[in-house]
């Protein structure tokens, strides 16, 4: 018996290291039923702060438990539990377009693009390569040169050939930012568990498990993201212009009602009245919130200061009730005024003027309920409007609404708006890195940003001819800050002070260093699985799996007896070492995963029968028992060994030729062929070994009873 | 239980009326791929593909017709696994399949359609995965090659590749065959790939068991002609290659019909692959080799067979 401990040891060690490695993908199976029933109480609960709590409760006792062992599971393929894979690539032509100076693009600029659009789809070339031969062709001919089209800064960069090593560069670079882009995209979006993963030089492969809104995801993954500075240009130039649009709406308003009196109506006016009408009820509705919860007597300040009031003599009801109808468009949002040179600290809140010609010299900020902004947007959208507007000005909001909460606990989310000069002062791929910290003097959390020799640069001039104004940082058309610069910056190394949170810090650090997404991308593969497939075919996989185990089992025992049942043991263990060792790796179980180890149950007897046939043919030879099973094993090796590395080949090289679902029936194949290995031939002859060790002399192969005399 | 007492079959004097049959079927196999040719799946040609389910009973051609009423026309409906569920096919990718999949789901709206599944694979993928697949399959053969040529003497490597050679093809004519009976739906994608490339892999393995043992008996029974050691050994190995190849079946049974239709062309693939596998590494394997020793080495493999076959036993 003592002489087994060893043998023991090594059937009993992968059964337990297997089960160790399996322990979290059954916990987390455990707590996520757990986690259901708990939802459902919370369902059940009479009212939201209740089932609240029930959810509180759940992540308060088990959440990180939950988490850990999520962490450490199998996980499951997308074949297997529903959701959307993607491959999307970065779209190079589209780079070189977005690269060359916007006004210097013509018709043969264009020619050239499509020449090479045309040619990228049947050829597998670099695609500026093949924009540089198609340039060469067309347009130098016409006596262009790549250095009419772009323009990256310095004589230095000029030469022919630096812009194409350039081109080349963004085009790498920017695979990486679109990575970036996506993931915080895709986080933002919260789905959990995504995998998203670079694929070879140009794309990108998403697994989003449980998304079902493909339309919507489509939209996140394609859009382009930009990183720009732009300045800020909330002026009194902006302000008398939003109450010029004010009095256009007004006159709209009034022509529209005189037209109703008209016999006839020409269609254009008509749909003028109805997108006034629409826009008109909004307004006061909105208008009425915005005054009930913001304006105060003391802050029409402005309007008591001035002498012109037109509604002088009136009550003050009727003056609140003609404001409104004269300023359907500025009572949407708030209106704050700092006068020039003024304190940044001392806003005048909610400031109201009576036409365009008052408006005072002076910088100021806008705030708006999230509700209203599309309401003001789609005014601001229409082409009359806009005309209204400075033509180099565009208005976008802040990336994050501020809630506040009023008296009774409602809450407001509450967006600033800014006008911006639509040109980009600096775009974001100057950036060369940007940190997160505190300040060490007054511990407010900061973010530093350097930039590389070119933007640093253009960053002292710009700075320098903006010192006390403010510079938007805009991603994705949102404004996640808009600083105000201190002095003129050289250098390029800068500090953004003036966060709330280190959490919006960390925000703004992630949108400076992988905002610049320079190339679009555009979605090449995409493979959607609905949650019932996916059920079904772990069911089916399970079923086919348990099956096909069973029926080798049984063969197994009924030819082979005693020594059949080893075989079993060993191929059970096999399976248990291969699904464990995939846990150990975080492995993802797919549905050609399933197959891989069917199939590896049926070729793993394989070994056991070359070892059987072996020992048979030994033990007719007259040989004892225990030398039977000694020469059956090594004189198998050779074969299993070969056999088996072939087989392991051919799954390498489908590991590093297939896409996806492949490489996981690969993985398999070769995981199930290294345990094979360790249990036909370690763990069954241990198992001999044991049982000759404890006094047995003959141990059944299933051979006929003749034989054996 | 012992299905083999100790067999001993005249594999190798029978070789050439398998060799005949070998001829014909691989004959045959590229007449069917060459005239009829390969459905490809959209791995490889790009398009949109989408299985879907609905409540109501609905029968395919009910189904074309509804969707053609409603101006959707895909390039092909078949039925997908199990009743009532479908599987579309379009050329059509990106926006334009997007288009097709909501006027889809409006049309089916009052037979509470579910979408199962959908692929969309933009043609150069397809492209690419095609130029992949070639090189994969290329490159297991030839890694084969070199790894038995390597382990044994490289006669032994070219019997083995010309086997798997033999095998890849034979297989490739039944999935035409199977494929146009419309016996079950065997396009080539990627998991008919992946079961060919195993096929290669497992056609390898079993040929290998056979070349170990005439290795070791040719070191045994020296003086024995070649033809009389290889039809030993084949013997001698026929018992486990005959248990191998059940065990396998059997589990590739249980998933031809069990597991459903995304695996269903990967085991049918494979079930065919292993048969001809077996096959091959008896009759195509070893007489290669022997052939080789025989005309290129001029070396006496037979000796008078029928004689010494008397003799041996003895």
């Amino acid at each position: 018996m003592k002489k087994s401990w060893g043998k023991i040891l090594l059937v009993l060690l992968p059964i337990v290291i297997s089960l160790f490695l399996l322990y979290p993908t059954y916990k987390a199976s455990n707590l996520e039923k757990l986690k259901q029933r708990y939802l459902e109480e919370a369902k059940k609960a009479k009212n939201p702060s209740d089932s609240l709590a029930i959810i509180e409760k759940f992540d308060k006792q088990y959440g990180k438990e939950l988490l850990d062992a999520k962490a450490n599971r199998i996980k499951l393929g997308l074949d297997l539990r529903g959701g959307m894979y993607v491959t999307l690539e970065v779209d190079v032509l589209k780079m070189i377009e977005e690269s060359a100076q916007r006004d210097a693009i013509d018709d043969i600029f264009q020619e050239v693009l499509e020449k090479t659009r045309k040619d990228a789809q049947t050829s597998d070339e670099d695609i500026v390569d093949i924009f540089k031969r198609n340039f060469d062709q067309i347009a130098r001919p016409k006596r262009k040169f790549l250095s009419d089209y772009f323009d990256f800064g310095g004589e230095a960069l000029a030469t022919e050939d630096k812009i194409i090593e350039k081109l080349k560069e963004n085009a790498k670079e920017s695979i990486d930012q679109a990575l970036q882009v996506i993931r915080q995209r895709v986080d933002k979006y919260g789905i959990s568990e995504p995998t998203i993963q670079k694929i070879g030089q140009r794309r990108i492969l998403l697994e989003l498990p449980g998304v079902t809104n493909e339309t919507e995801m489509r939209q996140l993954l394609q859009t382009t993201a930009r990183l720009e500075f732009k300045l800020v240009r909330n002026d009194e130039n902006l302000v008398a212009a939003f109450y010029k649009i004010d009095e256009y709406l007004k006159k709209e308003k009034q022509i529209s009602k005189n037209n109703q009196n008209l016999p006839s109506i020409p269609s254009d006016t008509s749909i003028k009245e109805k997108q006034l009408v629409s826009a008109d009820t909004s307004k006061t509705e909105s208008s009425d919130t915005t005054l009930a919860t913001k304006g105060t007597d003391t802050t029409k300040a402005g309007e008591k200061a001035d002498t012109t009031d037109p509604y002088k003599g009136l009550s003050q009801e009727e003056k609140s009730r003609r404001y409104l109808e004269d300023h359907p468009f500025t009572t949407l949002f708030i209106t704050n005024y700092m006068p020039p040179n003024g304190e940044r600290t001392q806003y005048q809140r909610d400031v109201r003027f009576y036409n365009a010609s008052q408006v005072p010299k002076g910088e100021y900020s806008f705030e708006i309920f999230q509700d209203v902004w599309n309401k003001f947007e789609a005014i601001l959208k229409r082409k009359e409007v806009r005309a209204l507007l400075p033509y180099d000005v565009e208005i976008l909001p802040g990336a994050k609404p501020e809630i506040i909460k009023d008296n009774k606990g409602k809450e407001y989310k509450i967006l600033s708006f800014y006008g911006l000069k639509r040109d980009p002062e600096l775009t974001g791929e100057v950036i060369t890195d940007a940190v997160a910290t505190y300040d060490p003097t007054t511990n407010q959390p900061i973010v530093t940003m350097s930039m590389n020799s070119d933007g640093a640069e253009r960053w002292a001039k710009i700075t320098g001819a903006n010192i006390k104004k403010r510079i938007a940082i805009v991603l994705d058309n949102l404004v996640y800050s808009a600083p105000v610069v201190q002095q003129k910056i050289v250098g390029g190394n800068s500090q953004i002070t003036g966060m709330s949170s280190p959490e919006e810090a960390k925000l703004l650090k992630i949108v400076l260093k992988a905002g610049a997404l320079k190339a679009p991308v555009q979605i090449v593969e995409e493979r959607i699985v609905g949650p019932s497939l996916g059920e079904d075919s772990i069911q089916k996989g399970i079923q086919s799996l348990l099956l096909a185990a069973l029926l080798v089992l049984l063969f197994m025992v009924a030819y082979y007896s005693v020594a059949g049942l080893y075989a079993n043991i060993a191929v059970l263990i096999n399976v248990l070492l291969i699904v464990g060792i995939m846990a150990a790796f975080q492995g993802t179980l797919s549905l050609p995963g399933i197959a891989g180890i069917i199939l590896t149950v049926g070729m793993a007897v394989d070994a056991n029968v070359l070892i059987y046939e072996r020992i048979r043919e030994e033990l007719e030879k007259g040989r004892s028992m225990k030398s039977a099973i000694d020469e059956g094993f090594s004189k198998a090796l050779s074969a299993i060994l070969d056999s088996n590395i072939t087989t392991f080949i051919t799954g390498l090289i489908l590991y590093f030729f297939g896409t996806g679902p492949i490489q996981g029936f690969a993985m398999t194949l070769m995981i199930g062929i290294i345990t094979t290995l360790f249990t036909a031939i370690l763990i069954s002859k241990a198992l001999f070994q044991i049982t000759l060790n404890m006094g047995a002399t003959n141990i059944s192969f299933g051979q006929p009873k003749s034989v054996k005399a | 239980m012992q299905f083999f007492k100790k067999p001993n079959i005249e594999f190798i004097a029978n070789r050439k009326k398998f060799l005949i049959l070998s001829g014909i079927l691989i004959a045959s196999s590229i007449i069917l791929i060459l005239v009829f040719g390969f459905r490809y799946g959209i791995d490889f040609t790009g398009g949109t593909e989408i299985a879907i389910k609905v409540e109501k009973n609905l029968e395919t051609n009910e189904l074309r017709k509804l969707l053609s009423n409603a101006k959707i026309n895909p390039d092909e409906i078949k039925s997908y696994g199990e009743k009532n569920q479908f599987l579309l096919r379009l050329k059509e990718t990106g926006e334009a399949a997007n288009k097709i999949e909501s006027a889809l789901l409006t049309t089916l709206k009052d037979y509470n359609v579910q979408i199962l599944k959908k692929d969309t694979i933009g043609p150069k993928i397809g492209a690419e995965i095609r130029v992949q697949a070639f090189i994969a399959v290329i490159l297991s053969i030839i890694a084969m090659l070199i790894y038995i040529g390597l382990r044994f003497e490289f006669p032994f490597g070219f019997g083995a590749v010309i086997a798997l050679v033999h095998d890849v093809i034979f297989t490739l004519g039944m999935i035409i065959v199977f494929d146009r009976l419309n016996i079950i739906n065997l396009e080539i994608n990627q998991g008919v790939l992946a079961a060919l490339l195993t096929v290669v892999g497992y056609s390898v393995n079993d040929t290998v068991i056979i070349f170990d043992r005439i290795r070791e008996n040719r070191e045994k029974l020296k003086g024995i002609p070649f033809a009389k050691v290889a039809n030993i050994s084949i013997n001698e190995t026929l018992s486990r290659t005959i248990i191998t190849v059940l065990t396998v079946l059997l589990v590739l049974i249980v998933m031809v019909f069990l597991s459903g239709p995304v695996l269903q062309g990967f085991a049918f693939t494979m079930t065919v692959g292993v048969i001809v596998g077996t096959y091959s590494s008896i009759f195509i394997a070893t007489p290669y080799v022997l052939w080789y020793l025989k005309k290129v080495k001029k070396i006496n493999v037979e000796a008078d067979i029928s004689k010494e076959t008397v003799t041996a036993k003895a």
